[in-house]
């Protein structure tokens, strides 16, 4: 969707974006005269570099171009007065492979299961989104009051973005983290090193193909099959867990 | 050898000791290993400074001695598993951690809590606030060396989390509040016996007036160390008392709009210039105060009515993201929740901890400073390890 | 007590000394404080508050360092980037100690049983003598746990710990 189209009309659905059931059919205003300033001021400053916006009741996401996530740092830092740096991190859009273990350990079923999804087939959250992973930002006003989403693709199979530690220096320990857990390079980071970790872990644990093994092992024991109370006659169903 | 040789020798060799001692000698820094194990750093943070003589040159904080991987539990557990679980993240005003998740939750879903659920939320919360900050006071002034407030603290903390516990069931780790409410209503005589904890904790914070503030060597220890200019806290993502301690007047709680009920009440906010680790203990003492006068304010106001909305027996989030933040004891906490629309737990909960910009930080104010100041400051930003590491 | 890992005093005559030393040892435990989690919260309210005293039972609770420490409290979680530290503390104690493990986390992982991070249960790296469920466990439950452990001393047999062949006071 490009910047500041003509809004659509209620009932059409978004053009570009992925259908989902639950997409509202109408735009939601900004929250705020600021908000709207502030994310035409971006359009305005970023030109291609902006992809799309979306509000909400209270808040508004920008999707940026993996290209100018420095610049729009810095655009919101300088210009906008977002100078509260809240949080850096990344979101991984793969459908997990059922890490909440809700199957029993099946020791011949395949280890990674396609749910339908891969390149070019996400379904993604507010503002779009066309890789696997994606990292999002969030900066404030804390004089004024105001706060800003900002998102960016990051790709499919080694996720890269430019690092804000220039603009703000306390994304040093939140671009850290974000590359622990999911294996984002911060292009311009003084040391990605790890935060959490001890130094010989293997692998990025939040991404959703890594698996919890102690529930691979051992199923979450609400579903394990039980005997009857004294007085029924047959177990529980294993999957039943809602019922109890 | 005669004595006079050997006296001789003797002289000759003390002298050429001299001259090596006098030497200057050029040696490399040391560096010093504070923690994991420390009864200073409030867990288990490791603190590894290299200093020149007794200045810190270069200081790096280890963490993840406590990170328990809460962002990937919350996404194999459903929301009410979740809620239990992220009551340890701040451990010791424990229900300040449940209230912003359920408030995404509820608005995913829709759902409003009853008025009453509201107010009982937010006196619990502010309840949480006032177990988390008497620590805070006690604990802190064992790091400067005054060792008698601690008791004290816990003295008087054990009254809130007797209140707490009687509401509840939990001393902390309450897990009290639901999707569409709280667990349960306030027993027969809870509020009576708040307002008399109430006075009781202002009673203490004018104890820590006439043992702290004012006291000789707590200024000296604590006044002009570790400063925090404004802008540098605002790039680190410092919140809370620490963002107040340096003069900026922010304050979720009375700046953003919140279901919860603090708009009900009048509360001041305060600020301090100074930015140094005697301003940040001064705002959390005073926050303690209007804490106190919160809860009285509320359970005087207090709506009847039920104290669960309807909500659906099977928990289904529809598909969509929210951000929800509130004023944490150490800061603003926050949980970015993304669900996918499936039964179970969130998609992606994202966790916005306080403690976690508060140390990161810790390389920069630590530059320049002396060893025993390195304590004082690591104890004035008040993090909690739960905190940094989830 | 060559006397005894020679065999010279025979076993029964040993029982009033034993007796004897298991009382006063088992009044005078000094016990470290690992706290690591909410649990040490916990701890310390029964420590250092005057509610839950814990003196009353003769445990002393802040000993300078591990050297000096009878009784250690592990409480909290213990992850895989600290457990190297919780092995090498264990170590630094002179024999003969004592372990407690607090809490549902220290006792086999608690609420984090599934976590890449965490250590199921401090009894994979150190042997426990006591464990206190909960998650955390009152004040109370310690204290019990403290007295249950004091039982346990009180049947300890002296001969057979000097005996038995393990290294007393060394490193592993």
């Amino acid at each position: 969707m490009s910047r500041l189209a003509p809004e659509p009309e209620p009932g059409e659905p978004e053009a570009g974006s992925v259908a989902t059931e639950s997409e509202p059919p109408a735009e939601t205003p900004a929250p705020s005269p600021r908000h709207a300033e502030i994310v035409a001021t971006l359009a305005e400053a970023l030109g291609d570099g902006f992809i799309e916006h979306h509000y909400s009741a209270r808040e508004a996401w920008v999707r940026v171009t993996p290209g100018s996530w420095r610049e729009t740092g810095r655009v919101c830092k300088e210009r906008l007065g977002l100078t509260y740096l809240c949080f850096v991190s990344a979101i991984d859009w793969k459908q997990a492979p059922d890490l909440g273990a809700e199957k029993l350990w099946d020791p011949e079923a395949e280890p990674t299961e396609d749910r339908g999804d891969g390149p070019g087939r996400w379904v993604t959250g507010l503002a779009g989104g066309e890789t696997r992973f994606q990292v999002f930002a969030r900066v404030a006003d804390v004089i004024g009051h105001v706060g800003l989403f900002l998102k960016t693709d990051a790709g499919d199979e080694d996720p890269r973005a430019e690092s804000w530690v220039p603009l703000f220096r306390g994304a040093d320990w939140h671009e850290r983290e974000t590359w622990e857990m999911y294996g984002v390079e911060f292009d311009g980071h003084p040391g990605l090193r790890h935060l959490y970790l001890p130094g010989e872990f293997e692998g990025f644990p939040l991404r959703k193909d890594f698996p919890l093994l102690a529930r691979e092992v051992k199923p979450w024991p609400g579903l394990v099959n039980v005997e009857g109370l004294p007085g029924e006659d047959e177990p529980t169903e294993s999957g039943d867990v809602g019922e109890e | 050898m005669s004595v006079s040789e050997r006296q001789r020798a003797a002289y000759v060799a003390a002298q050429a000791a001299d001259v090596r001692v006098h030497f200057e000698i050029e040696a490399e820094g040391m560096t010093l290993n504070i923690g994991p194990q420390h009864p200073a750093t409030h867990g288990t943070l490791r603190v590894i400074v290299r200093l020149d003589g007794e200045q810190v040159v270069w200081a790096d904080p280890v963490a993840g001695y406590m990170h328990r991987g809460y962002e990937k539990l919350c996404e194999v557990r459903d929301y009410a598993q979740v809620t239990t679980l992220i009551n340890r993240i701040d451990w010791l005003g424990s229900f300040c951690n449940e209230v912003p998740f359920i408030l995404a939750a509820e608005e995913l879903m829709g759902i409003e809590a009853p008025p009453r659920a509201q107010y009982i939320r937010t006196v619990l919360f502010e309840m949480g606030r006032v177990a988390n900050l008497t620590l805070f006071l006690g604990d802190m002034a064992a790091q400067v060396g005054a060792l008698t407030p601690v008791f004290y603290a816990f003295r008087d903390r054990e009254y809130v989390l007797n209140l707490i516990e009687a509401a509840t069931g939990g001393r902390f780790h309450p897990n009290f509040d639901r999707i569409g409410g709280l667990k349960d209503d306030l027993p027969k005589g809870w509020i009576d016996e708040a307002h008399l904890v109430m006075r009781k904790i202002r009673r203490f914070c004018d104890e820590i007036d006439e043992l702290l503030i004012g006291n000789r060597i707590f200024e000296e220890r604590c006044r002009g160390i570790g400063v925090i200019p404004a802008d540098v806290a605002l790039e680190y993502g410092l919140s809370g008392a620490n963002l107040r301690a340096s003069g900026i007047d922010y304050d979720i709680r009375r700046d953003e709009a919140s279901p919860l009920a603090w708009k009900d009440a009048e509360f001041k906010v305060w600020t301090h210039p100074d930015g140094d680790s005697f301003a940040r203990y001064w705002v959390r003492q005073q926050e303690v105060r209007e804490a106190t006068r919160i809860v009285e304010q509320l359970l005087d106001g207090l709506p009847s009515g039920p104290i669960r909305a309807k909500t659906p027996a099977r928990i289904r989030v529809p598909k969509g993201e929210t951000w929800v933040h509130t004023e944490n004891p150490l800061g603003e906490m926050g949980y970015y929740v993304v669900s996918d629309g499936s039964p179970g737990g969130p998609f992606r909960c994202k966790i916005r901890t306080p403690s976690f910009s508060n140390v990161s930080i810790v390389p920069w104010v630590l530059q320049g400073v002396y060893v025993p100041d390195v304590i004082t400051i690591l104890a004035s930003l008040y993090f909690i390890l739960g905190d940094i590491d989830r | 007590m060559g006397l005894v890992e020679k065999g010279v005093l025979s076993k029964p005559a040993l029982k009033p000394l034993t007796w004897l030393l298991n009382y006063s040892r088992k009044y005078s435990l000094w016990m470290f404080q690992w706290g690591l989690a909410c649990c040490a919260i916990e701890m310390g309210a029964s420590l250092a508050s005057p509610r839950y005293d814990v003196m009353r039972l003769g445990v002393i609770p802040f000993p300078a360092s591990p050297r000096q420490a009878d009784l250690i409290c592990v409480s909290g979680t213990v992850t895989d980037k600290m457990a190297p530290a919780v092995k090498r503390l264990y170590e630094q104690m002179p024999d003969p100690k004592y372990v407690i493990s607090m809490g549902s986390c220290a006792n086999c992982g608690g609420p984090y049983w599934d976590s890449y991070s965490v250590t199921k249960g401090v009894d994979q790296i150190i042997p426990v003598d006591v464990y206190v469920p909960g998650c955390p466990p009152r004040p109370e439950a310690l204290l019990e746990a403290i007295v249950i452990l004091q039982a346990k001393i009180r049947d300890e047999d002296m001969a057979d710990r000097w005996t038995r062949g393990e290294p007393v006071g060394t490193r592993a």
